[in-house]
């Protein structure tokens, strides 16, 4: 029996149109950042300038990193609601730290490890072992992070001593260095399609021309505006750059490791994926181990920038978080999502922040709009599997 | 001769890279048992979706006529209305609701002020499940904890209950024990004595011979030959229409010295989570050796599956007994312990325990042996590489597909099977479990896995094989088990074995 024997010629009528509106559907994210962007612009001569772009940029950081751990988490059938309160936490932990006399050196790794690490396994213990909804775990979590940042600092703020400890959030990339790190990074991203396209070919893959012109335009694209925002402005700022790895780090995991094949195991059918001799308990608790670094380590930066820390930092950064990756098209029921679609959904949340404010509407209204696109994604996101 | 009822027409039904149906005509009649025969794939639930509103016009091209009646569904509802009731071949039950609220589901009883009369709704409910002589279960029991079986019964109390003048059964006895198919044989010929037209698919040649009226044989998506009265034909040609060539030897077995024992089970007891104090497997000790095949028998709910469940690291917490494999104790606490250790199983349940569902072929395939197509330190897949070995599978299994990339849940049930199946060769295993390997497997299909069987125990890889059907056990094992009430009760060497002997031990009747 042959594979081919039953394909047929498909319907040809109407090909163009389906190509189209799948071709909207499948980057309907993208092309909504793109009008806002292009929008905002014409709206406010403030916005598509390098310094705000460059700050922008820096703002989205934040959520960002939270974000590309919580694309795990909810990939595998979970939730994180505690990010926001480790955030307050490990800012609070580490600038108490330098302030009773570690040299920031250590109290960052420090934090990481005591603040991340511990409360992740905690949590992932909870959730993993005994099976008790991650949504009650994380929300208890919530609650206790919150408490111990109030109890620890007795509910005021933490002013930074060390002088080195703002650079984390604050510095930049001379502007030179910058751009050769920029290049160097276009050249190898080109370099990696094009060895893609090339291996594929030779296997006699059928390449999607689609697909690879969209990935194509949006990365010579972005490098451009990265390029341009980056190299007029300052430079690359330091925080910019850490969720850059990051956001790297997550979407080859994602794409090409065992451990993300796992993950899309895990939340598409939790069963199976112990049948077919995935470690699930070992898997989830993992998981909940890189959020909450992630979530500690954005509380660093955040403490860095503000040179200082208050002990309600991060309060409500699990809805932006949550709202980052829904936006950009995973799926609460798990098992499908991307992080290069939370990285587009962050920006996109941060744009509308940044936008909002420079238009000067109320923040009360912020609320309300940035509630209203959450709802619509999601709906857009149902509707479309339908 | 009776009423047409049903016709369909020139029906063309094109999926993304696949033409599902390719020109299907074909009719039935009122008060007949029309059986939909073809291989896996062929178009036969396609077909069928069609006819019952899933595939809505004009995702299809083709007329359907119901009683002359040219009809176009744009949803089930409409065709349930129409008098067309539908089981399908996978579950559609709500787990977590009761059988009543599955049976009547949108559809319960009210009064007046439309709130819901749960009494006549339980009593209806009662009253389907006893005509189906179904006692064991009740119209308040939740799904969830009801066997397979049952559930596939509810399905089937569901379709009655909807009173149509025509109804499908796609493969309705892949999960049923014996005595459930007899019950369900006593309703299709009631229901053919009021007149139901009834289409009814299945790769079992047994059931076609019993119930069957007439014959309509499906091959890549066109039916083949008129629709023809079974007495007018014979087994084989049957065969050859579905396949396309002739089958000589449904079993071909091969003669083959088994070796030393690789696995012993030894005192092997699961309980029974829901029933503290009792046991789904009591004390099961057994041996399997190098290139034997194993095959454990007994009927539906016998601990068959549980007991290779036990074996595997399925339900750790349930389990107590040793297993050694190759003379070494294994401590095998979770499924991973058994794929390390050299254990392999396919599970019975491919849908809830098997299946990434919308995930592609290739992810399926290599889910369980990341570990073979990835680097060591930092586990980073090589595409090609996994492509390869996939293509592979596929190429050998011959899944039918329009490319690996695929999503397994739009494959046919039968080639979905074939994809687990080569999901579990790429792990290599020592012993190779299976538990129902042919369910849902077509004629051709199922002697290519028994001639794999036969090729991987002479590579010497030690075969378990559970079976429901007694002569796929007879023809291709070489040792069976007999399992009764959670206990192993006996053990047949090949040349012993005999279908009554077997059920006499299955049914506790020895
Ligand atoms: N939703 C879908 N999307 C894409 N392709 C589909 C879909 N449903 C069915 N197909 C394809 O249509 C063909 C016919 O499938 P169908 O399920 O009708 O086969 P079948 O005769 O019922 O086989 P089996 O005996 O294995 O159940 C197959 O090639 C299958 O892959
Ligand atoms: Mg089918």
């Amino acid at each position: 029996m042959s594979a081919d024997s039953n394909v047929a010629g498909v319907g040809v009528n109407g090909a163009k149109e389906n190509h189209l509106i799948n071709f909207i559907k499948d980057n309907a994210t993208l092309i909504a950042l793109i009008v806002l962007v292009v929008g905002l612009s014409f709206a406010d001569d403030a916005f598509f300038t390098a310094r705000n772009l460059s700050n922008l940029s820096r703002q989205v950081t934040i959520i960002g990193i939270i974000a590309v751990g919580m694309t795990m988490v909810i990939l595998i059938a979970g939730i994180d609601l505690s990010v926001g309160s480790v955030v307050g936490l490990s800012a609070v932990v580490c600038t108490l730290m330098m302030q009773w006399g570690v040299p920031t050196i250590l109290a960052v790794p420090a934090t990481l490890l005591i603040v991340g690490v511990g409360i992740g396994l905690w949590n992932g213990f909870w959730i993993a072992k005994f099976n008790i909804p991650p949504f009650i775990i994380t929300l208890g979590m919530l609650t206790i992070a919150r408490g111990l940042a109030l109890t620890l600092t007795n509910g005021s703020s933490v002013p930074v001593t060390s002088n080195v400890f703002p650079l984390i959030g604050g510095a930049y990339i001379p502007p030179m260095l910058s751009s050769i790190v920029l290049i160097a990074c276009a050249a190898l991203a080109v370099y990696s399609i094009f060895r893609d396209v090339q291996q594929s070919k030779a296997h006699g893959v059928e390449v999607n021309m689609q697909e690879l012109l969209v990935n194509g335009a949006v990365m010579i694209g972005g490098f451009a505006l990265a390029f341009h925002v980056f190299t007029s402005y300052k430079g690359i700022p330091v925080p910019v750059a850490i969720f850059a790895v990051i956001a790297f780090a997550g979407i080859y995991t994602l794409n090409s490791t065992r451990f993300g094949r796992r993950l899309y195991a895990l939340g598409g059918n939790e069963d199976a994926a112990r049948l077919s001799g995935i470690n699930v308990v070992r898997t989830k608790m993992i998981v909940y181990t890189v959020i909450s670094v992630l979530s500690a380590l954005a509380g660093i930066i955040l403490a860095s920038r503000l040179n200082g820390a208050s002990p309600n930092l991060g309060t409500m950064f699990e809805l932006d978080a949550i709202a980052a990756v829904v936006i950009g098209g995973t799926s609460l029921a798990g098992g499908s999502g991307k992080v290069s679609g939370t990285i587009i959904g962050a920006l996109l949340i941060g744009v509308l922040n940044n936008g909002m404010s420079l238009l000067g509407v109320v923040t009360f209204y912020q609320l309300i709009i940035k509630g209203l696109i959450i709802i619509l994604a999601v709906w857009f996101d149902v509707m479309q599997k339908k | 001769m009776s009423e047409v009822v049903l016709k369909m027409q020139g029906i063309i039904k094109d999926f993304p890279g696949v033409r599902a149906l390719n020109n299907v005509n074909f009719e039935a009649r009122s008060g007949e048992l029309l059986a939909l025969m073809g291989e896996n794939g062929a178009g036969k639930s396609t077909l069928m979706k069609v006819l019952s509103g899933v595939w809505p016009y004009p995702t299809y091209e083709g007329d359907i006529f119901l009683r002359g009646e040219k009809v176009r569904f744009a949803n089930t509802k409409e065709a349930e209305a129409a008098g067309i009731g539908i089981i399908y071949q996978e579950l559609n039950l709500i787990p977590g609701l009761s059988v009543a609220e599955n049976i009547f589901l949108d559809r319960q009883f009210t009064d007046a002020k439309g709130r819901i009369n749960w009494n006549q709704t339980f009593a209806e409910t009662q009253k389907l499940l006893t005509e189906l002589g179904i006692n064991d279960i009740g119209p308040t029991d939740l799904v969830q904890n009801i066997t397979v079986g049952k559930q596939q019964m509810v399905e089937i109390a569901k379709a009655l209950s909807l009173k149509a003048e025509i109804l499908v059964l796609d493969e309705p006895t892949s999960a049923l024990t014996d005595k459930e198919v007899k019950d369900l044989f006593r309703i299709i010929r009631k229901l053919k004595a009021d007149g139901v037209c009834m289409c009814y698919i299945s790769h079992k040649m047994e059931e076609i011979e019993q119930i069957a009226d007439r014959i309509a044989v499906l091959r890549d998506g066109q039916t083949i030959g008129e629709v023809t009265p079974i007495a007018d034909i014979t087994l084989d040609q049957i065969i050859a229409r579905m396949v396309g060539r002739d089958i000589k030897d449904m079993f071909p077995k091969v003669d083959f010295t088994p070796g030393e024992v690789t696995l012993e089970v030894d005192n092997l007891s699961v309980t029974n989570p829901d029933l503290p104090g009792s046991y789904l497997v009591k004390n099961a000790s057994f041996v399997a050796r190098k290139g034997e095949i194993l095959g454990i028998s007994g009927l539906m709910g016998a601990g068959r599956t549980e007991l290779v469940g036990g074996v595997f690291g399925a339900y750790p917490d349930q389990t107590t007994g040793d297993v050694k494999l190759n003379g070494k104790e294994l401590d095998i606490k979770s499924p991973k312990d058994a794929i390390d250790a050299g254990i392999a199983l396919l599970t019975e349940d491919r849908k809830a325990l098997g299946l990434f569902l919308d995930k592609s072929i290739s992810f399926n395939t290599t889910i369980s042996s990341l570990e073979t197509i990835s680097s060591k330190v930092l586990g980073i897949i090589n595409t090609q590489q996994e492509r390869k070995v996939v293509k592979e599978y596929v190429d050998q299994l011959g899944v039918k597909t329009p490319s690996i990339d695929t999503v397994i849940g739009t494959l046919s049930g039968g080639n979905q099977q074939k994809v687990i199946l080569g999901k579990w060769l790429n792990s290599r295993p020592d012993v190779f479990i299976l538990d129902e390997p042919t369910r849902g497997i077509d004629i051709g299909a199922k002697v290519e896995i028994y001639k794999l069987l036969n090729e991987l125990v002479q590579q010497g890889v030690t075969v378990i094989m559970i079976s429901s059907e007694l002569p796929e056990v007879l023809g291709m094992c070489d040792r069976i088990l007999v399992m009764c009430e959670g206990e192993i009760v006996s053990n047949f060497e090949r040349d012993d074995a005999k279908k009554e002997a077997i059920m006499a031990y299955a049914t506790g009747s020895a």
